[in-house]
């Protein structure tokens, strides 16, 4: 069995962030890392595969060149190989744009399960996994705690609203899993070694049969701006705890939050 | 023209609190013409479909009432949409929300946006505001011209409140039977962890701990504060992960983002991913051992002490006021 993860580079939650004139992220001023959630993706593969249940993890990123660090990242962690799609036309993809990029390298890849993390530090919409799996027609299980795979079936253990429930559904799926699969593994340096020598796969849009007209992405942003910078705290300290409780209650009061 | 749909999602036989909130939005947003149109689904939605009206909807189709995965009625909201082709479709930005908003979209091609928080009509089309790169912009985003004529928008809780006093019934419609690949995903075993866990979502007040406060014994000093304050408890990802509290009551980027009135941030450093799931609330208070704890920086009142110390002392403070 085959699982795909989908790796995405993201602006480092510390890097300073710079729109380009056309309002796209300067992607290349910007310091980058792997997702963070990706890498629950990644851990959550790998132990399926440490189970015998999956004979290959493939890592699968769209982006540009640098990308391939994420790549690399998830194959020091582990797993048996990586493919980028990169192309000057997928500049400023959106969900949409970058759901149908992926759906078309995973018809290539054709793997049992698609693995991703539950969001994007950069954009929190959350739908790339159910877009992707629409496109491919096949069903979604998202935001596991866990992903379990059966013989012909996968699993995924979900929040509800007072408990949990375990989701099924056929093979092929599309899965996303949350930061509750396990804390992801470090990567050693031997499997640090020996993904910097790994031979990537690299595709443009022509290689996976799109046409970049058909790419064009359906938002645009019209204004970027920093958010209105707040007031800073009224700090209080030094108080006793009798004399501090007082005047949180009066600040409260004030604000009419108590009576 | 310019109908805007939303997403009326159904638990116990009533709609939730998103359902209610969504169809405030989407009357406000069609209110130029247009009609609020319910998409409604889960235990209840038949029965309760025309009840929707008095939230704001003008016509209410229901895509199915079954006690099923909200992903399996994706096939019938993807021909609702088709045939009725409104200007937006609102969604929750829950997980079931996202996963039936993320289906529409890539099974129709459609412009995506969200989390929102604020949403205006433009020229029949939506104009979007979003806090993106984690609250390190505010970005305002339209659908591309060459876009289809409906756009997907994921609302954060608490961005529309709910109609009050409203009474009008709905005109209801049956969406016709479609069949989706989601239509395979169902529920194999489910447990039940606790007997009830406060929707946060819903809380004007919300009292918050975090890793400071230490254990789950902890805790109990902050339900009796959140008890006082007629608010509910939440909690941190470290306080959910070391077992102290479900993760039902984790805020932040891979828990619930609300919007109180008053977060009240006990023992809570403030680490980014937390930052982003309460950002909004209106007023945020923190107590905190640790004068340097990020959460300074986005507190509006930070009070350096032990909460051990001040939380049953402000307990004790504000039973006192309410007594008099």
């Amino acid at each position: 069995m085959k699982i795909v993860v989908c790796v995405k580079q993201v602006p480092a939650t510390t890097a300073e962030k710079r729109y380009t004139s056309e309002l796209r992220l300067d992607r290349a001023a910007t310091e980058a890392v792997i997702n963070p959630l990706d890498e629950y993706a990644v851990e959550q593969a790998l132990r399926l595969k440490e189970g015998s249940v999956v004979d290959e993890v493939v890592y699968l990123s769209m982006g540009p060149d640098s990308a391939s660090e994420a790549l690399r990242r998830s194959l020091a962690m582990g797993g048996d190989g990586g493919v980028l799609v990169t192309d000057p036309a997928l500049a400023g993809a959106d969900e949409w744009v970058t759901a149908r990029v992926l759906a078309a390298a995973l018809d290539r890849l054709a793997p049992e399960v698609t693995l991703m993390g539950m969001a994007s530090d950069d954009a929190r919409g959350s739908l790339v996994p159910g877009a992707v799996a629409a496109i491919r027609g096949v069903p979604l299980l998202a935001y596991g705690s866990e992903l379990r795979l059966t013989d012909g079936a996968a699993q995924i253990r979900r929040l509800n609203p007072t408990g949990f429930d375990i989701l099924e559904a056929p093979l092929p799926v599309v899965a996303s899993v949350t930061d509750q699969v396990g804390e992801p593994r470090y990567a050693s340096l031997k499997g640090i070694m020996a993904a910097r020598r790994m031979e990537l796969t690299t595709w443009s849009v022509a290689d996976l049969g799109l046409d970049p007209a058909n790419l064009v992405p359906l938002t645009q942003v019209v204004a970027a701006d920093p958010p209105p910078a707040k007031p800073p705290a009224l700090v209080i300290s030094g108080l006793g705890p009798e004399d501090a409780a007082t005047r949180i209650a009066d600040w409260l009061a004030e604000r009419k939050l108590i009576a | 023209m310019a109908d805007v749909a939303f997403l009326a999602e159904f638990a116990d036989g009533h709609p939730t609190r998103s359902a209610l909130e969504l169809a405030a939005g989407a009357a406000e947003l069609a209110a130029a013409g247009g009609e609020a149109i319910g998409l409604a689904y889960g235990p209840g939605a038949a029965e309760g479909a025309a009840g929707l009206g008095a939230a704001g909807a003008a016509r209410v189709v229901v895509l199915g009432s079954a006690a099923a995965p909200a992903i399996t009625v994706a096939g019938p909201l993807v021909e609702a949409v088709r045939t009725a082709a409104p200007a937006a479709v609102l969604a929750p930005a829950t997980p079931n929300g996202r996963d039936l908003a993320a289906v529409l979209v890539g099974s129709l091609g459609l412009p995506a946006f969200g989390p929102v928080r604020a949403v205006h009509m433009e020229g029949g089309a939506v104009r979007c505001e979003m806090s993106t790169l984690q609250g390190a912009m505010i970005t305002a985003s339209l659908p591309a011209p060459s876009a289809p004529a409906t756009s997907g928008v994921l609302v954060s809780a608490g961005t529309y409140v709910p109609a009050e006093g409203g009474s009008g019934k709905a005109a209801v419609s049956q969406a016709p039977a479609a069949d989706s690949p989601q239509a395979r995903v169902r529920v194999v075993e489910t447990a039940a962890e606790a007997a009830a866990i406060a929707a946060l979502e819903e809380a004007e007040i919300i009292v918050a701990g975090g890793r400071g406060v230490g254990s789950e014994a902890g805790f109990e000093a902050l339900n009796q504060l959140a008890a006082a304050l007629g608010g509910a408890v939440g909690a941190s990802r470290a306080a959910a992960d070391a077992g102290w509290v479900p993760y039902q009551l984790q805020i932040g980027q891979t828990g619930k983002v609300v919007k109180p009135a008053l977060y009240l941030a006990v023992g809570i450093s403030g680490a980014i991913q937390h930052r982003v799931g309460m950002q909004a609330a209106e007023h945020i208070v923190a107590i905190n051992r640790d004068p340097d704890a990020p959460i300074g920086e986005f507190a509006d009142l930070f009070v350096v002490g032990d909460l051990f110390e001040i939380v049953p002392r402000l307990t004790a403070e504000i039973e006192r006021r309410k007594g008099t």
